[in-house]
């Protein structure tokens, strides 16, 4: 390992990065306790509450294994502690790849250990930092005015008859983000003949519509909080199957 | 005020608070991180370089951020907001983890059982993520392998057509019209300017505001008729 990479993964580093992680879990498990007392004070059932906690933590487990292999890959040449809170906190792998490739060549260098200094990565993670936190700035500034805003429309679209459209486009919406990703795979497979992603997700949405009809019309209720998770991972195994095969 | 007491106003309230206290504290650790790192290991902040890179990245990257914060705050709550914006992974974890759990929970956008289950999700999956990642970093030794195995490699590769897929399939069964429209788009903006393949960030959100856009009409013609 070089001097930048030893540096790079050194103890202080870790140090740095794991009090930073720990105060975010800690604002995650604060929220978990109040909204999880609010829920019950409220008259929710505790199952369902429950039900939303582990149908999460399934969701999630598969999709941050994809996570930690970005960690990985960035990790080679930012060393292992600044790709961890990298793709731990804000962004994502996409916005941190190639926001650290246009901060090195802004130092005329490129995304590469043995290239690096120290100082290269300090500036790299300060571009990656102020690149993203806007979002953040907008929600500690604006946040509670914009709430009582979109409040206040739905207050006055109940005083009509019609029903609320808010529920018809969030539906919509959700629409559109899958649409945008499904859609990219199907035009990949015809502009560059990228196959496997198209037969990932199609095997997924058949095992899906096959747990769905289990839930509904079999009543396998049990099946709903793993129904997406399981989906996925026979559709993980399927891919590994037709990269062999194809 | 409901029968048990709950004041659901305060609970709001000390959720900004909360989030707002969590959530500067957290920008200011993540601004401060490269500096207390530059001076642990003797470096030095490069700030002509700084400012020709973030000047670039800001031309890409506000008008998504705005875009985003304008879209999602509706779509998670206000919990979900303070947590996710923190947590990042948005579009590709939390907003669907979030509607998976909003499936499940049965509950419907912008109620007060929404807001708890969409924070209860939101705060879960950054937990996951977090907590993987973790275990990850300390096992990387006898991981890496594993993990880059070339056999195993594709799986990961396509987790997101995985997730999609099962999504996908959820969501298109409730508007089939819509979902057309919205993949028919999605696939001739993509055949006609290959470059938009790969850049999902971007056609989230053109392709979100069309169906968002042909739903109206759809619910205007609808309810112009009766």
């Amino acid at each position: 390992m070089n001097e930048y990479l030893t540096l790079a993964n050194s103890k202080a580093i870790y140090l740095i990065v794991a009090a930073i992680l720990l105060f975010v879990s800690l604002f995650c498990f604060i929220f978990i306790i109040r909204s999880y007392k609010a829920g019950i004070k409220m008259g929710m059932d505790a199952s369902l509450l429950k039900k939303a906690i582990t149908s999460s933590a399934t969701f999630t487990a598969i999709p941050s294994i994809s996570i930690l292999l970005g960690v990985l890959a960035l990790g080679g040449n930012l060393g292992l502690p600044i790709s961890w809170l990298r793709l731990s906190v804000i962004g994502n792998l996409q916005y941190e790849a190639t926001v650290a490739q246009i901060a090195a060549q802004g130092m005329n260098k490129t995304l590469d250990s043995s290239l690096l200094t120290m100082d290269d990565l300090v500036t790299i993670l300060l571009v990656m930092t102020v690149g993203i936190i806007w979002g953040c700035l907008l929600t500690i500034f604006t946040l509670k005015k914009y709430t009582k805003k979109i409040h206040n429309r739905k207050k006055d679209i109940k005083k009509s008859d019609r029903p609320s459209f808010a529920n018809i486009a969030m539906v919509a919406m959700f629409i559109g983000l899958c649409a945008a990703f499904l859609g990219n795979y199907v035009s990949n497979f015809i502009v560059n003949g990228v196959y496997l992603p198209v037969i990932t997700a199609l095997v997924s949405a058949l095992i899906m519509a096959l747990f769905e009809y289990l839930i509904t019309n079999k009543n396998i209720k049990s099946l709903e909080s793993f129904a997406l998770a399981l989906s996925m991972i026979i559709a993980m195994i399927a891919t590994i199957l037709f990269s062999i095969l194809l | 005020m409901n029968e048990k007491g709950f004041d659901y106003d305060k609970y709001i309230e000390d959720t900004h608070k909360i989030g707002r206290f969590f959530l500067s504290i957290g920008v200011i650790s993540l601004l401060m991180a490269p500096f207390i790192i530059a001076y642990y290991t003797n470096a030095h902040i490069n700030f002509k370089a700084f400012t020709t890179a973030v000047t670039k990245v800001l031309l890409i990257y506000i008008p998504s951020c705005v875009a985003e914060y304008l879209i999602y705050v509706p779509l998670l709550g206000i919990g979900g907001v303070y947590l996710s914006f923190l947590t990042g992974n948005l579009t590709n974890l939390k907003l669907p983890c979030a509607f998976s759990s909003r499936e499940i929970a049965k509950t419907k956008t912008g109620t007060k059982e929404d807001e708890i289950v969409m924070t209860l999700a939101i705060a879960t999956s950054a937990l996951t993520t977090m907590l993987v990642i973790a275990i990850g970093v300390m096992l990387i030794v006898p991981l890496t392998p594993i993990l880059q195995n070339p056999v195993i490699k594709p799986a990961f590769d396509n987790v997101l057509p995985a997730l999609f897929g099962a999504l996908g399939y959820q969501y298109f069964i409730k508007d089939l019209k819509i979902s057309s429209i919205a993949m028919i788009s999605m696939i001739l903006i993509c055949i006609g300017i290959p470059s938009l393949i790969g850049d999902t960030g971007t056609m989230i959100i053109i392709i979100g505001g069309l169906s968002i856009g042909v739903s109206y009409l759809f619910y205007r013609h609808q309810y112009k008729e009766k």
